[in-house]
């Protein structure tokens, strides 16, 4: 067979492929989660296993050492955690509140009663029904866990499993990738690719750095503020975080909660807010400026509209992708006009 | 190493060690050693051509060089009528935007079937990265053919200023002789 049938063979065998690995993706929505989240955590730890490899090691050794690493801070949370977020789930289902978390609730129903009375308020009984919302909140806690456990497992060994081999393979699935694309395109596609992986890489890295300053930081103040699970909490708010405009709202949800339910703690709660505020202005002002590539602007209205396309499409990791998505897409566009113009195809 | 590739057993891997030698036989690579080739390998596109086919065209943007394999490539300048040079196996092109990331100076058509390996600017980079010794040696390679290159441009124009002096000395002379007469 000479080398230009060969070549074009590879290139329908490579489409081909590509095309039944798309349609197993789009008929198993699942799978598309999984790699899609696979391939950024890839994106990001990339310069890691990058750093390793240049003390000497192969790109597998290197990708193994990382992975080591990453087990071990895993494992350790997962030691510190599990036993927390138990004790919390089983007090949640308990529904016995502390002393003051009953006085709290008592104060709210009082003030609800008085003011709220000509709404139809003025027998409310908010003991039972904060009893009642804790219960089913807990037992939806505990039904995810035990419906989606397959799912959830499935998840846990896939994306690392994943993962790695993004790590370890990347470049040859990259140089794969390039090698099917027309002798015409190629250097132009290669330009682009190059491009684009420098300011996506930049702008994950940037978002994903934020994102754990950010919950760093909040761990802090929440430890400071003596707020109960403050690790836990930490860590939710920095994911959070990732979500322009709602995410700092939410992240500062379950530690209020926790102050106002738990602790009964009014006082706590209004510094908790207080704390997430100085928090969010710093993260703006400082950290944000510092760290995030301002190589892609988005405007606001098209970031909260990803936002709520992600969330219908995926959930809360739609949301959470949301703008990583649409930062890859206009990297993918703002690229491909400038690199176009140079090059001339109409020839 | 495993054991089928130490006794060269391993399928393909006479190929390998053919293209190892057509790579060290390439100026910029001449000084590497097996390991430093492997990881070179590693980083090169392959691509093949058929004949008449545009490798890449003079002013678009260049990202690397290309080396031949097998096949026959001819380099032209869009301001000469001619073929400015041809280029057969384990002849390389293209080199500058290796180092300058600037624009083709010329256009490469493949005169026959090609096999050609690319060897372009952000993987030389990453290279250098990743292992700073074999990245500063290929960049001195390059630096080096690129400085005997441009010696032998500069006498050039040396000889072609002298033939130029010459011609104009005769034709003075011409001129001066026909004055007289």
């Amino acid at each position: 067979m000479n080398q230009a049938r060969s070549a074009v063979l590879n290139r329908w065998l490579a489409l081909t492929g590509a095309v039944v690995l798309l349609t197993i993706m789009l008929l198993v929505p699942g799978v598309v989660k999984m790699v899609v989240v696979a391939f950024l955590l890839a994106y990001i730890f990339d310069p890691i296993v990058t750093a390793i490899e240049l003390r000497g090691l192969s790109r597998t050794a290197s990708t193994l050492v990382f992975f080591g690493f990453v087990g071990c801070i895993l494992w350790t949370l997962f030691t510190l955690l599990t036993p927390v977020v138990y004790n919390q789930i089983q007090a949640m289902r308990s529904g016995a509140g502390s002393r003051q978390t009953s006085l709290v609730i008592l104060k709210l129903q009082g003030i609800v009663r008085a003011k709220l009375a000509f709404v139809g308020l003025g027998e409310v009984n908010l003991a039972e029904k904060i009893g009642q919302l804790s219960g089913y909140l807990s037992d939806s806690i505990l039904d995810f866990v035990v419906h989606e456990g397959v799912t959830i497992v499935l998840y846990a060994v896939t994306i690392p499993f994943l993962v790695f081999f993004f790590l370890k393979d990347g470049r040859d699935m990259k140089k794969a990738f390039i090698s099917i694309i027309p002798n015409r395109y190629f250097e132009f596609a290669l330009d682009l690719l190059y491009k684009m992986d420098v300011q996506l890489g930049n702008y994950l890295r940037s978002q994903f750095t934020d994102a754990v300053v950010f919950g760093v930081l909040a761990t802090i103040a929440l430890w400071l503020l003596d707020v109960k699970y403050f690790m836990f909490i930490g860590v939710f708010a920095g994911m959070a975080n990732l979500i322009p405009y709602v995410g700092p709202i939410a992240g500062a949800l379950p530690a209020v909660a926790v102050a106002l339910f738990d602790a009964g703690d009014v006082t706590k709660a209004i510094q908790i807010v207080i704390a997430f505020i100085v928090l969010k202005l710093t993260d703006d002002m400082l950290v944000q400026p510092l760290l995030v590539a301002k190589g892609v602007h988005l405007h606001p209205l098209l970031v909260l509209l990803a936002i709520i396309i992600g969330g219908e499409l995926f959930g809360m990791l739609g949301m959470l992708l949301a703008v990583p998505a649409t930062g890859f897409v206009k990297v993918v566009l703002q690229e491909s006009v400038v690199t176009l113009k140079k090059y001339r195809f109409t020839d | 190493m495993g054991v089928l590739s130490f006794f060269g057993l391993q399928k393909g891997e006479g190929k390998k060690v053919r293209f190892r030698d057509t790579l060290r036989s390439i100026p910029i690579f001449s000084e590497l050693g097996r390991r430093e080739l492997a990881a070179v390998e590693r980083i090169l596109h392959k691509r093949e051509y058929q004949a008449g086919e545009v490798i890449f065209r003079q002013d678009e943007p260049g990202l690397g060089m290309y080396i031949i394999e097998s096949g026959r490539v001819s380099i032209r300048s869009d301001d000469a009528v001619d073929k400015m040079t041809e280029l057969g196996d384990g002849e390389f092109f293209g080199e500058l935007p290796l180092l300058d990331g600037g624009s083709r100076s010329a256009t490469a058509i493949a005169k026959t079937q090609c096999r050609i390996f690319g060897f372009f600017q952000p993987d030389l980079f990453g290279l250098i990265e990743r292992d700073p010794r074999l990245g500063v040696k290929i960049v001195l390679s390059l630096a080096a053919i690129i400085g005997m290159r441009l010696r032998a441009a500069n006498e050039r124009v040396q000889s072609l200023l002298q033939e130029h002096a010459a011609v104009h000395a005769a034709a003075a002379g011409k001129r001066r002789a026909a004055s007289r007469n």
